[in-house]
């Protein structure tokens, strides 16, 4: 009928009861006298009632707290300098330093007033110590440094974070300020440098986990180090601690995804691969598990515990279903 | 401040008081979140949407005016921003993954959550892949987010008219994808036992 088109259109006006009287009136009456409408009529109903099964998802607190770091909103206004634990070691494009201004040649003269420092209105730039020349660069820096080696021509505009006013003992003159200052380093090396591996395996296991980052040192990874001649077994084994401690399910697949691709995998990695497959919360990191130890399988690289692994899944009741089908494809590929 | 509206917390942050930020991230994250994650396939884009449509929001709250609703106008950023993502050559690769990492674990949901529905939450995810951006954009708004034609409209930048045939084509799309036999699966897996 020339009226169907027309009417069907108005289907998903219906479904929202966004129709005005009239035309609801009219199209359930042309649906009652149609077949063919009545019958598109109820699939669509169908699919509508269908799409409720997507689950509404929690955005993670991670981006909360980076929404409001990045405006300069403190969840809890405070008129203290916070103080944020030192990791063990520092990320690669920070250097720690913390500066012992002794003799009191330079803030002698503001100790009885409060001090009132921001950590965000800092206005020091680059300070300059004449008197510390290190042999070789330390990526993780914590230095003392005396007051009278600081130039106190302070220019430029150093991001200063962290900020802390040390008195241990108010009966003399000494104080401190600490605080971690900012560096943009460039390290270039072979890629099989030692070095540069254990930063590329530092990136991966100790990027801010708020930063976008972690995925994208993955990717790079992946693109160096697939390499059967750059291959290195600690970038193997910072994976697998990706893969077992990272809280994106993102990262950790693409971990699993690289993982996949290294050349000659270590017992760590077979285990990690494994402990995904059982333990992994996201039924796509466990896919992704069973692909890397099918392929390893292929490669003649698994052992019995791996292969018992992958036939538990494929029986397992309660495992997703795709999951299932996965590891039951990956035993039947896989030569006895 | 949660007794404010919209409009009023608005008012604040033109005035240059950031304070309501978070009150209005709590009220529209989760949609925001929701439509990025369905709409981009990819979640650690959609997490990377959240944050830039809410500074977005207070870096330009003077582009806000008070005769629109805030929600249309948030969706109106986060829909930009999607289709610029898309429109990005290399974050095309990235959409496959989407299917899988949403994939729920059978006990993220309860225990009462059936097999059965978590094969249909796929065939869903799956079935919205089928579609073109811009009948995604035009079903997740309409069908998720509760909006009418004209809001949807005046987000994707079209008239009613394109919504309604955006949203019908999609429908059909959906209905083909969604009421097929798909259960396969099932027969395959009791093969293998």
């Amino acid at each position: 009928m020339a009226e169907c088109s027309p009417m069907r259109e108005s289907f998903p006006l219906l479904l929202t009861e966004s129709l005005d009287a009239q035309s609801r009136e009219l199209t359930h009456q042309h649906i009652e006298s149609c077949a063919e409408c009545a019958e598109e009529w109820q699939g669509m109903k169908d699919a509508w009632r269908m799409m409720a099964e997507l689950p509404e998802l929690e955005p993670p607190a991670r981006i909360r707290q980076r929404f409001l770091a990045e405006i300069g909103v403190a969840e809890k206004p405070s008129n203290v300098v916070p103080f944020h634990r030192r990791p063990a070691v520092k990320w690669l494009s920070q250097a720690a330093a913390v500066v012992v201004l002794a003799g009191g040649s330079y803030l002698v003269g503001h100790r009885s007033r409060p001090v009132t420092l921001a950590p965000n209105n800092a206005t020091l730039t680059s300070i300059q110590s004449a008197a510390i020349q290190p042999a070789a660069f330390s990526i993780a820096e914590t230095r003392t440094v005396n007051a009278s080696n600081i130039n106190p021509n302070i220019e430029g505009r150093p991001d200063i974070q962290n900020v802390q006013f040390i008195d241990t003992n108010p009966h003399d003159d000494q104080i401190a300020l600490s605080f971690d200052v900012t560096q943009h380093v460039t390290v270039t090396g072979e890629k099989n440098d030692k070095s540069m591996v254990r930063l590329m395996s530092y990136v991966m296991e100790n990027e801010d986990r708020m930063s976008p980052s972690r995925s994208r040192a993955i990717d790079w990874v992946k693109q160096t180090y697939s390499d059967p001649s750059n291959t290195d077994p600690e970038i193997a084994q910072s994976l697998a601690k990706v893969l077992r401690n990272d809280t994106h399910e993102g990262v950790r697949i693409k971990a699993v995804e690289t993982l996949k691709t290294m050349p000659n995998a270590t017992g760590d990695t077979r285990d990690a691969l494994i402990a995904a497959l059982k333990n992994d919360p996201n039924p796509a990191v466990r896919i992704k598990a069973v692909d890397a130890l099918a392929r390893l399988a292929a490669s003649g690289e698994l052992d019995s515990a791996a292969v018992d692994t992958l036939r538990q899944k494929a029986m397992q009741d309660d495992e997703n279903v795709y999951v299932r089908t996965k590891a039951a494809e990956a035993l039947g590929k896989i030569r006895p | 401040m949660n007794h404010l509206s919209d409009q009023e917390l608005m008012r604040i942050v033109q005035g240059g008081d950031l304070s309501p930020a978070s009150e209005i991230y709590d009220r529209y994250s989760g949609r925001i979140y929701n439509f990025a994650f369905r709409f981009l396939k990819n979640s650690e884009a959609a997490e990377d949407a959240v944050q830039e449509v809410f500074v977005k929001m207070i870096r330009h709250a003077n582009q806000f005016h008070g005769d629109a609703k805030l929600s249309t106008w948030l969706f109106s950023i986060t829909a930009n921003w999607c289709r610029d993502y898309l429109r990005k050559a290399d974050n095309k690769s990235k959409e496959t993954e989407e299917v899988l990492i949403s994939l729920p674990a059978p006990l993220e949901h309860g225990p009462d959550r059936t097999l059965e529905q978590r094969e249909n939450e796929v065939r869903v995810q799956k079935a919205l892949k089928a579609l073109t951006p811009e009948q995604r954009e035009a079903i997740l708004l309409s069908r998720y987010q509760g909006l009418s034609y004209a809001e949807i409209a005046q987000i994707a930048g079209c008239s009613e008219g394109a919504v309604k045939t955006r949203v019908f084509r999609a429908m059909e799309t959906l209905k083909k994808e969604l009421t097929a036999d798909t259960r396969g699966g099932d027969r395959w897996l009791n093969a293998v036992r």
